[in-house]
């Protein structure tokens, strides 16, 4: 849409449609090309992917997608082992980790944080993370089996959802 | 003139009212203060003066007036004179040594003292304990004294106040500006004996006074109420049993003034004081799952339950290493938040995460439902959740000294490594006597690979109450003070927040209220531990850097997370508040001598 507007300036504001471009010069639509979609919004950081998402039903979609917000996790540390990934995703998926544990994790150790934290950042947003599943699995009702609680978050993560005194 | 009614004795009704007014001010610095109303409010003086402790006949009130009234005007014209810090210096006085002080006073003042205040002093019945009294520690604001009835003390315990008087610390300033008010204006005798009225009723000293009044000075007032706390230690201590129960009232009245984390513990003390001293013993283990919910919420509000389970599970962890098949061995499991972080490690590591065993052991439950199992449960799913082999076990024991290594069912060592893990419980073994030895040969027979031990440093289990009191006082204030300080500025006062406070105030009774086998919170500091274990045959596991650095990045976390500290000692991790260590976490294996004496 960008490269779309952009062309439509060279042309004196001649707002053009589809059959006059097809005629004219080849249109680059990103949205045609969802792989490099992918890429640069891999590429955002959490605020602008949150942007993102609200452009367009597709843009949604991708944005939504767990692979980007596990790029986020890591992007700063070491690529994780592959079992990382099942784990993550068992116990809730890479958005509600970063949204839940690592980002808030980064931004209170933002003013104290040294180089060599990085991975263990996300070690310890693993931890917690973990520890907030198993909070939410709450006890197995009368039929034995448990119910995870989606909506409210547990209480051990709510230190790190209270601001801190700057 | 209030000073006529001094010659008439046996007015009774005088008393109460006096009394009454007498309460307004504090017990140890404002003695001296309320000396001087009683004398004004006269009345039946003998018997104020019995009241107060001093035997003063009748026939010898008339003098004894004269002669304060004498120094009275003697500290007014000293006003007027320049010498103002005689009537501003908070100075502390031994309230029986009534003779003593005067005499201070007048060499102050005027060299030595006139000749017919002594004698008259001198004869009267004083108290005899007064020769005595002074040559104890003068630095005492008061002095035990078992002659003292309850309403020897001026305050709520004597005659309840029709509005109580919080701002009681300021009323000895507020005699110090009536006295000087009364230098000022010249007259001896008129203002000098209007203002004291007024002290009874607070705030309106201000109108009188020609000085500006301080009001509260929280923090003499918190000084005083630590004072008075100690000394109400010491009486119980002396078993002084009526003096205790005055103080402890008016340790209350006190702590109403203060705010914030010396308030409550205040309170939680004065409560505990208050249960030894009437002997009402909070039952221990009153409700098992009800000390569980307080400790999650003391879970969720500070970082001291977590930095002991990432410690320890990082200790943990580098002791499991290379195993294919774990079992730990908890023994508090409570409701098993410990787990779910070294399971998720397990599951991470590099080589796949091995078979996860776990024994927990609880206490039993009043209404007959299996905790437990519940726990388990949980964590069972948590395995499977994310690819974790798992097994549980529960265990329920009354005492830990109850179990013997063979009712768990230990594998052996090559098949399955064992770890031992034990967050604030050992500490309720040191109360009966055996049961610490009984315990740590069950562990040896067990056959750890690790015991990692997270212990409260104080120390909370001398044999002297007074030591023990002074020692919990200054730990639980700190601890209270990380309480307020991680929450603070932020959200109005959560319940979180008070169950965590409710939790400590729990540990708070059992220190100060119990005695013999019901005093299960016995503290001690991790030197003591140390040489505890280092005796029963274990050697100590340095907890590496990694543990180290996830500590400091867990407090980072936290609000308030500039007044925690991580500190490293002789290989063991400490988390205090600002510069007091308040947990301790150590890592321990079995000697070298031992693993050869079990081959």
């Amino acid at each position: 849409m960008v490269q779309n507007h952009h062309r439509g300036c060279h042309r004196q504001g001649n707002h053009e449609t589809v059959g006059e471009s097809k005629e004219k010069r080849p249109k680059f639509f990103i949205n045609d090309h969802v792989d490099i979609l992918i890429e640069i919004l891999k590429r955002l950081d959490c605020r602008s992917l949150c942007v993102a998402a609200s452009v367009c039903r597709l843009w949604c979609t991708i944005a939504r997608n767990d692979s980007l917000w596990e790029n986020l996790c890591f992007r700063h540390a070491s690529p994780p082992p592959t079992s990382v990934r099942s784990v993550v995703l068992a116990l809730g998926g890479y958005k509600r980790l970063y949204m839940g544990c690592v980002r808030p994790v980064r931004r209170r150790l933002g003013r104290a944080r040294r180089a060599s934290w990085a991975g263990d950042e996300v070690q310890l947003s693993l931890s917690l993370f973990c520890v907030d599943y198993y909070e939410r699995l709450g006890g197995s009702n009368s039929n034995g089996r448990l119910v995870v609680g989606e909506s409210s978050p547990s209480s051990s993560l709510m230190f790190l959802c209270k601001p801190v005194n700057v | 003139m209030k000073r006529d009614h001094r010659e008439i004795s046996g007015a009774t009704d005088y008393s109460s009212g006096s009394g009454s007014r007498a309460d307004s001010s504090s017990i140890g610095n404002s003695i001296k203060g309320k000396l001087w109303e009683e004398d004004r409010d006269a009345g039946g003086m003998d018997e104020l003066l019995a009241v107060l402790g001093y035997r003063v006949r009748s026939s010898d009130m008339a003098d004894v007036a004269q002669k304060l009234e004498m120094l009275e005007m003697v500290m007014g014209t000293a006003q007027e004179d320049g010498i103002s810090h005689l009537s501003s210096d908070t100075v502390h006085y031994n309230p029986s040594d009534l003779s003593g002080w005067v005499q201070s006073m007048l060499t102050e003042l005027n060299g030595p003292p006139t000749p017919n205040l002594d004698p008259v002093l001198a004869d009267s019945d004083f108290n005899s304990s007064n020769p005595q009294h002074r040559q104890r520690n003068q630095s005492r604001v008061f002095h035990d004294d078992s002659e003292y009835d309850l309403r020897a003390i001026p305050g709520v315990a004597a005659y309840p106040p029709p509005k109580s008087d919080p701002d009681s610390d300021s009323t000895r300033k507020r005699v110090k500006t009536s006295m000087s008010s009364s230098g000022s204006d010249g007259d001896g005798s008129g203002s000098s004996f209007s203002s004291p009225q007024e002290n009874g009723i607070p705030g309106t000293v201000t109108e009188s006074s020609t000085r500006p009044v301080v009001l509260v000075d929280s923090q003499e007032t918190g000084v005083r109420l630590v004072h008075t706390l100690m000394a109400c230690a010491e009486a119980v201590q002396q078993d002084n049993l009526k003096l205790a129960d005055a103080l402890v009232k008016h340790v209350g009245l006190l702590a109403a003034s203060q705010t914030g984390a010396m308030r409550k513990v205040a309170t939680y003390f004065a409560e505990a004081l208050a249960r030894r001293i009437y002997r009402i013993f909070p039952q221990d283990s009153l409700d098992p799952s009800y000390t569980d919910i307080l400790q999650m919420h003391f879970y969720e509000t500070c970082p001291y339950l977590k930095f002991a389970h990432f410690t320890a599970n990082q200790a943990i962890l580098e002791a499991f290493a290379t195993a294919s098949r774990v079992h730990v061995i908890d023994f508090g499991l409570k409701q098993g938040m410990q787990w779910p972080a070294l399971m998720q490690a397990l599951a991470l590591r590099p080589g796949g995460p091995p078979a996860f065993r776990l024994t927990g052991i609880g206490p039993p439950q009043l209404d007959n439902t299996d905790a437990l199992q519940q726990v388990g449960w949980k964590l069972a799913q948590l395995a499977d959740t994310i690819g974790i082999e798992f097994e549980f076990r529960g265990f329920v024991a009354n005492s830990l000294a109850d179990l013997e290594a063979e009712m768990l069912e230990i594998r052996p060592p090559e098949v399955e490594v064992v770890a031992v893990n034990s967050v604030f419980e050992l500490h309720r073994l040191l109360a009966r006597p055996g049961g610490f030895e009984k315990v740590i040969s069950s562990i040896k027979a067990m056959k750890p690979k690790i015991l990692t031990v997270v212990e409260q440093e104080a120390n909370h289990n001398g044999p002297v109450f007074l030591d023990r009191f002074t020692e919990a006082l200054h730990y639980y204030s700190s601890l209270f003070d990380s309480l307020e300080g991680s929450g603070s500025g932020v959200a109005p006062p959560s319940q979180d927040l008070a169950m965590s406070e409710l939790y400590l105030g729990r540990q708070i009774c059992n220190v100060v209220a119990c005695e013999g086998m019901e005093r299960v919170e016995r503290h001690e500091p991790l030197s003591q531990w140390r040489s505890r274990m280092e005796t029963a045959g274990f050697s100590a596991v340095h907890l590496g850097s990694n543990a180290y650095k996830q500590a400091s990045m867990l407090l980072a976390l936290f609000a308030g997370g500039d007044g925690y500290r991580v500190d490293e000692n002789n290989g063991c991790l400490m988390l205090g508040w600002h510069t007091r260590p308040l947990i301790a976490t150590s890592a321990w294996r079995l000697a070298t001598t031992e693993l050869d004496k079990s081959i």
